[in-house]
């Protein structure tokens, strides 16, 4: 017996992958930002930069989305709140984590409410960087994960290493 | 009357408790007090209607002093008057005054919290910003507190949810957030509703409560500055700029008037911005996408504009300690001008929809109305306030930097109502397009920057500046070295919570995501929590009970 799945399996796999990648539903959570990035990720929605054409659309519950973009380092207090919502979300099931201190804690590295990066607390698909990142790099963010995903299963990304370290 | 007769007023009424006079600068006095006294100081400056309870400061003096001390900063004006309390730092208790001065709540929650001061007859006694399982006796914001014990401290996550879906005798608790479709912030809202009308309300935040005040302790002048631009991503420009007139203020640097210029510029975009933001987040709490989408649109024509000048959409970082770092030539004067043109016309249009779509209106009119005496005794701020007619606006009350060169015209509506907030948001952005137009065509020549020292010199000052939300106050104490000894930020979304909370009560569960939406809150600027009324004595109900009770509402 061989372990290679049967065609209609493989068929289906193919339906799921292609209609997933034509409309990822996601979602937003702010466990600690300033806000910064969580308006450029409002801006994606809007006009100018308009991710529908991607298919993608926020959705207002876990339960109903595919993609998790998580912006701002991980407060004490939301970290519960955070891992909640992840564990929500139905299988297959991607983060995107939206800017500096999503990715290290950034400004906030050292604050005594702060736990840290986003990928400390639940796994991380994809970082995008900047302070706020810009709402193309944001799209771009998410363009890598469907591309990952057309190449079949999602492979977690290494975190980006920071060069040239800036002395605390 | 001018500042100095304000003050001597001041002085005159807190004479009987005056125990020592300070005058740490020409607008400020400061009266250190008895902690016996400070309810008979505070409601003598209350009834007096000198000025408004601005902020509470808390402050640790050092373990060898052994002394805490907390403010209270009334504004009246420009002039600032300060009730000094010095209390021994094992077992310092004040009493409240909230009873007198309602937003008081919120201050003193804080100084609890962070300092360990005992507010004696406080009502309410949750954390406020801080998580449940914060350990008790440990008090972040004094000295003696490291990030080291911080990072130690075991987080059980034990905080307590409220039961989805708990009734009492005739009531539903609907908990709201701090993950919500309408909520693009964190915070968490539990609301009791009796059919479709809410009873209480109860909020809890601090899910974006970073620690930036004691943050800012351990890092330099000019490291601050950034760090204070990141309170908040949507008003980073009047944070920053707050942060930097307190530590000019100071250094006693002149800021050159080319530099108080463009400051003025940038914040009048950066309001513009804002405030487009807001129209279309409430018009999407209210169902209203067209608005949402087309307002979003023409703030990108403000988004471009702010990119074109200081190189980023958001976190502009346009201040430096004692200046600017980007420079107004003939090609931003002349590009900044024609987006004017397009803004006026569309903030026009939109002033027209807000005031005569039959179906928005629905949403706004009568809906969350404030009258002015409440909007005083709640303390609120900014738009919020002069939709019901309460002139409170720092640009005109105590203009700082270019305001006193360009200074703009205050804006008031008198319904207090969600379409006064509308309206009064939207008129104001066409005075601080005129405004920006003036600065554009008299801007005065000269340098950007003044030469700042490394080291401020010792002293304390208060900044206090018209975010797009309201009075943003800053307290700055320095000892002289590279690093600031106490910063201490109050925000204005902290003074206007109180307008949803008692509004909200008595109106349909559906309004409450406009209420919200009608402040503009900011959760990542304040970050603490409020009760306003408690849910009655819980029992459960079936589901089918509470169709069963909601059809029996309904057919009343």
């Amino acid at each position: 017996m061989n372990n290679k799945p049967s065609l209609w399996k493989q068929t289906m796999n193919k339906v799921r992958t292609w209609a997933r990648m034509n409309s990822i539903g996601a979602i937003h959570f702010n466990s600690g930002s300033c806000n910064g990035c969580d308006i450029e990720i409002l801006a994606t929605l809007t006009p100018r930069y308009d991710v529908e054409r991607f298919g993608i659309k926020l959705h207002g519950s876990p339960r109903h989305a595919d993609v998790l973009l998580v912006t701002g380092p991980v407060t004490r207090q939301a970290r519960e709140r955070l891992i909640r919502t992840y564990e929500q979300m139905p299988e297959p099931k991607f983060v995107i984590s939206v800017g500096a201190c999503s990715i290290s804690g950034g400004v906030f590295d050292g604050c005594y409410n702060v736990g840290g990066s986003v990928d400390e607390v639940i796994p991380v698909d994809v970082f995008v960087p900047g302070c706020p990142p810009r709402p193309e790099a944001i799209i771009d963010g998410i363009i890598q994960l469907l591309g990952q995903l057309q190449g079949g299963a999602p492979r977690p990304v290494a975190k980006p290493k920071m060069t040239g370290e800036v002395s605390s | 009357m001018s500042t100095e007769q304000k003050l001597q007023t001041a002085e005159q009424l807190l004479a009987p408790w005056n125990k020592e006079t300070i005058r740490p600068e020409e607008n400020r006095l400061d009266v250190v007090i008895q902690p016996e006294a400070l309810h008979e100081a505070a409601s003598a400056l209350h009834e007096a209607k000198w000025g408004y309870l601005s902020a509470i400061t808390g402050m640790d003096m050092g373990v060898e002093a052994g002394q805490l001390e907390a403010l209270y900063h009334f504004c009246n004006g420009p002039a600032i008057t300060s009730l000094r309390v010095r209390l021994p730092r094992a077992g310092a208790v004040v009493p409240t005054i909230a009873d007198i001065i309602p937003p008081a709540t919120f201050f003193e929650r804080e100084i609890k919290e962070m300092f360990g001061i005992k507010v004696d007859g406080l009502a309410v006694t949750d954390h406020l910003f801080l998580p449940e399982d914060w350990p008790p006796d440990v008090y972040p914001q004094r000295v003696d507190f490291t990030i080291e014990q911080a990072k130690a401290m075991e987080v059980s996550h034990a905080d307590q949810m409220p039961e989805p879906g708990r009734v009492g005798e005739n009531t539903f608790v609907v908990p709201i957030g701090p993950q919500h479709p309408a909520l693009k912030e964190p915070g968490h809202f539990s609301f009791t509703v009796d059919g479709e009308i809410v009873t209480a309300a109860k909020m809890r935040l601090g899910y974006a409560h970073r620690g930036i005040e004691k943050a800012t302790e351990s890092r330099s002048w000019v490291e601050n500055l950034y760090l204070f631009e990141r309170v908040c991503g949507i008003c980073s420009h009047t944070h920053a700029m707050a942060f930097s007139m307190g530590v000019e203020q100071l250094a006693k640097v002149e800021v050159p008037a080319r530099a108080q210029a463009i400051r003025e510029l940038v914040a009048g975009l950066e309001r513009v911005h804002s405030h487009l933001l807001w129209l279309g987040v409430t018009a999407h709490e209210a169902g209203f996408d067209t608005l949402f989408m087309y307002s979003w649109r023409d703030r990108e024509t403000v988004m471009n504009l702010l990119e074109q000048i200081t190189g980023n959409r958001v976190n502009y970082s346009a201040n430096v300690l004692g200046g600017v770092k980007c420079e107004i030539g003939d090609e931003q004067s002349k590009a900044i001008k024609e987006g004017l043109t397009y803004l006026e016309t569309r903030i026009r249009h939109y002033l027209e929809v807000v005031t005569t779509d039959a179906m928005f209106l629905n949403r706004t009119r009568g809906i969350g109305t404030i009258t002015a005496p409440e909007a005083e005794r709640f303390g609120l701020l900014g738009p919020t306030a002069r939709a019901s007619g309460v002139a409170r606006d720092v640009r005109i009350e105590a203009p700082y930097g270019a305001y006193v060169r360009y200074p703009v015209s205050l804006v008031t509506e008198t319904n207090g109502d969600l379409e006064a907030r509308c309206v009064v948001r939207l008129k104001e952005l066409l005075v601080s397009c005129f405004a920006m137009r003036s600065i554009l065509d008299n801007m005065p020549e000269g340098p950007l920057t003044a030469r700042m020292p490394r080291k401020i010199p010792a002293g304390e000052t208060v900044a206090r500046v018209e975010a797009p939300r309201g009075e943003l106050f800053y307290y700055i104490k320095s000892n002289g070295g590279e690093i600031p000894v106490r910063v201490h930020v109050r925000t204005p979304s902290l003074c206007n919570w109180v307008s949803v909370l008692e509004k909200a009560v008595g109106r349909q569960l559906a309004d409450v995501p406009m209420l919200i939406a009608g402040m503009d809150p900011c959760f990542s600027c304040n970050d603490r929590v409020v009760t306003v009324e408690d849910s009655r004595t819980s029992e459960n109900w079936s589901w089918k009970r509470l169709r069963e009770y909601g059809i029996e509402y309904y057919s009343r």
